[in-house]
């Protein structure tokens, strides 16, 4: 039972990188109107900007957030030129299809730069136990639940109580009006995108210093679990997001308990498809919607 | 003259929705432009406000030219246009709408922001009931509404309607229209898109008639409300 226990504990603390990198992910759906699939290699990206990062001042965790944050955040700019800017008015597949070819892009190049190789990431958090027997939590996973839910409160703050906010949320919403409110809706997409990108690098680092490795491909996976997450919410509801990665953290961890470690992405993708059979809209209330 | 549109035309590929239209808009004036379905009346808005490319012709506002200008630059400027369909935002509540309402005006202070809103919920009460609701949650008259409140927070020196008593029943278009009278007092420039050729052509001081992207008659609405033609092709007589 106690084993079950931490297992689950394990699955809350993954679960909470999940839900950053789905949070992420559903501002960027967001303003740009569009699933992404760069959003793994901007989360890598974001993973070894906090490496490097660690090697050069030491393991400063705070200068680890902003440099991961602004790395990924400068990656979405780019990303945001190459496949978005020019394609606003052209069919969506384009910008979708530029989505892949980025995507594949970046992570060649960082395989090339960074090396193929897993590097491991080690004591960047001192290993210490809180808890009773199994049963309890390790200082990373006390520092990345801290972090998630410290970077959510803030975009919380920044998306309904600043200006800035509701002009992204209205051009999420609806780009048209968003103009005709005088709205500049290309630079207003921009830096929802580089706000989506900057949370997911995050979350790159945070998935770092948890397994304490980094590899150039880690993006693969991770940005499908992202879009799982995301899926959850309907793709751009940001709370339903964080809960959907949550529970695929659980799920994930609940799913190793019963057969092996090297199981772990069968869950995940399992869980994928069994949400976009059961409800592939979703499961966030639509506020605001009548029904 | 706040607003001269001078030979505007308007293609969708091969389809010519405005070939060369011209019209004037002097401040204060409630100008109305009337048409059947696919005149070209949402046509003629969308390329003033930019949204629409324009195949030729120039817009002019305040004498400013504006014809190239990107479409949240033209609503800096004081434009507002009310779209045809309302484009409320659906997941904003009522209060966050009309605060959009205000983001082209960087400096704002909150004192002014909340006495606009005051000014906007005494012509419109029932918005401020709903104030905490979503947009998307509100009928459909109550949307029109709070899109033209939306459209009255931007301050705007020229507003644009399209077709604002659409899909509305009777009563609640007697009340838009008052609305739009209302908002004439306060001293802003109306340009107003019907279907609804009676009505506009009351409250109006001028009106066009638009036919087939071209424009077939212009005058005082009252005269255009007797004109025979308009009577035959609009008021069904
Ligand atoms: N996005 C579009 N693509 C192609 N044709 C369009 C488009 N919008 C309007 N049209 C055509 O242009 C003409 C004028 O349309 P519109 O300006 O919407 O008229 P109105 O607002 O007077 O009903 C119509 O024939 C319509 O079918
Ligand atoms: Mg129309």
């Amino acid at each position: 039972m106690d084993y079950y226990l931490s297992q689950a504990i394990n699955g809350i603390c993954q679960g909470s990188i999940y839900a950053l990198m789905a949070i992420g992910y559903s501002v960027v759906v967001g303003v740009v109107g569009l699933v992404t699939f760069t959003h793994g290699e901007v989360i890598m990206l974001g993973a070894f900007a906090s490496f490097y990062t660690f090697q050069l001042v030491g393991n400063n965790l705070i200068i680890g957030v902003i440099a991961s944050f602004l790395a990924s955040a400068f990656i979405g700019v780019f990303v945001f030129k190459i496949c978005y800017e020019r394609f606003f008015n052209a069919p969506r597949h384009i910008s979708l299809i530029c989505t892949i070819g980025t995507s594949m892009l970046l992570r060649n190049l960082a395989q090339i730069i960074f090396g193929p190789n897993n590097k491991p990431l080690l004591e960047v958090v001192p290993n210490r136990f809180f808890g009773q027997g199994v049963v309890g939590l390790t200082l990373v996973q006390i520092i990345v639940i801290a972090t998630v839910i410290s970077l959510s409160f803030l975009l919380f703050l920044f998306f309904n109580r600043t200006r800035w906010g509701i002009m992204l949320r209205a051009v999420s919403q609806d780009k048209t009006a968003a103009a005709m409110m005088g709205i500049n809706v290309r630079l207003t997409s921009l830096l929802g995108n580089s706000i989506g990108c900057g949370l997911g690098g995050v979350a790159g680092m945070l998935l770092a210093i948890y397994y304490q490795t980094l590899v150039a491909t880690m993006g693969g996976s991770a940005g499908m679990k992202a879009f799982s997450s995301a899926v959850l919410g309907g793709l751009t509801n940001i709370p339903s997001a964080a809960a959907g990665g949550l529970c695929l953290g659980i799920v994930e961890n609940l799913g190793i308990t019963i057969s092996s470690a090297s199981f772990r992405d069968i869950f995940a993708f399992i869980f994928l498809l069994l949400v976009l059979i059961v409800k592939p809209e979703g499961f966030a209330k639509k506020t605001g919607v009548r029904p | 003259m706040i607003l001269e549109v001078e030979n505007l035309s308007v293609n969708y590929g091969h389809v010519a929705a405005l070939s060369g239209i011209s019209l004037t808009v002097d401040q204060g004036e409630i100008v109305t432009l009337i048409g059947s379905n696919g005149a070209g009346k949402t046509s003629t808005l969308m390329a003033i406000s930019g949204l629409a490319e324009k195949a030729g012709g120039t817009v002019r506002f305040k004498g400013k030219d504006i014809t190239d200008l990107q479409p949240h630059a033209i609503a800096r400027l004081g434009i507002c246009h009310v779209p045809e369909g309302r484009h409320i935002f659906p997941a904003l509540s009522v209060k966050e709408n009309l605060i959009a309402g205000t983001v082209r005006e960087e400096k704002i202070s909150r004192q002014e922001i909340v006495r606009r809103m005051d000014e906007v919920f005494r012509l419109f009460p029932r918005l401020k009931e709903r104030i905490n609701q979503g947009g998307g949650s509100l009928s459909g008259g109550e949307q029109q509404m709070l899109a033209i409140a939306r459209g009255m927070m931007m301050n705007p020196d020229l507003m644009m309607l399209d077709e604002p008593s659409l899909g509305l029943a009777p009563i609640i278009v007697e009340e838009i229209f008052d609305l739009i009278l209302k908002i004439k007092k306060a001293g802003k420039t109306i340009l107003l898109i019907e279907q609804n050729a009676a009505m506009a052509l009351q409250v109006a001081d001028r009106g066009y008639v638009l036919v087939n992207g071209r424009i077939t008659q212009q005058g005082r609405g009252v005269d255009l409300l007797h004109n025979d033609e308009v009577r035959r092709a609009y008021l069904g007589e």
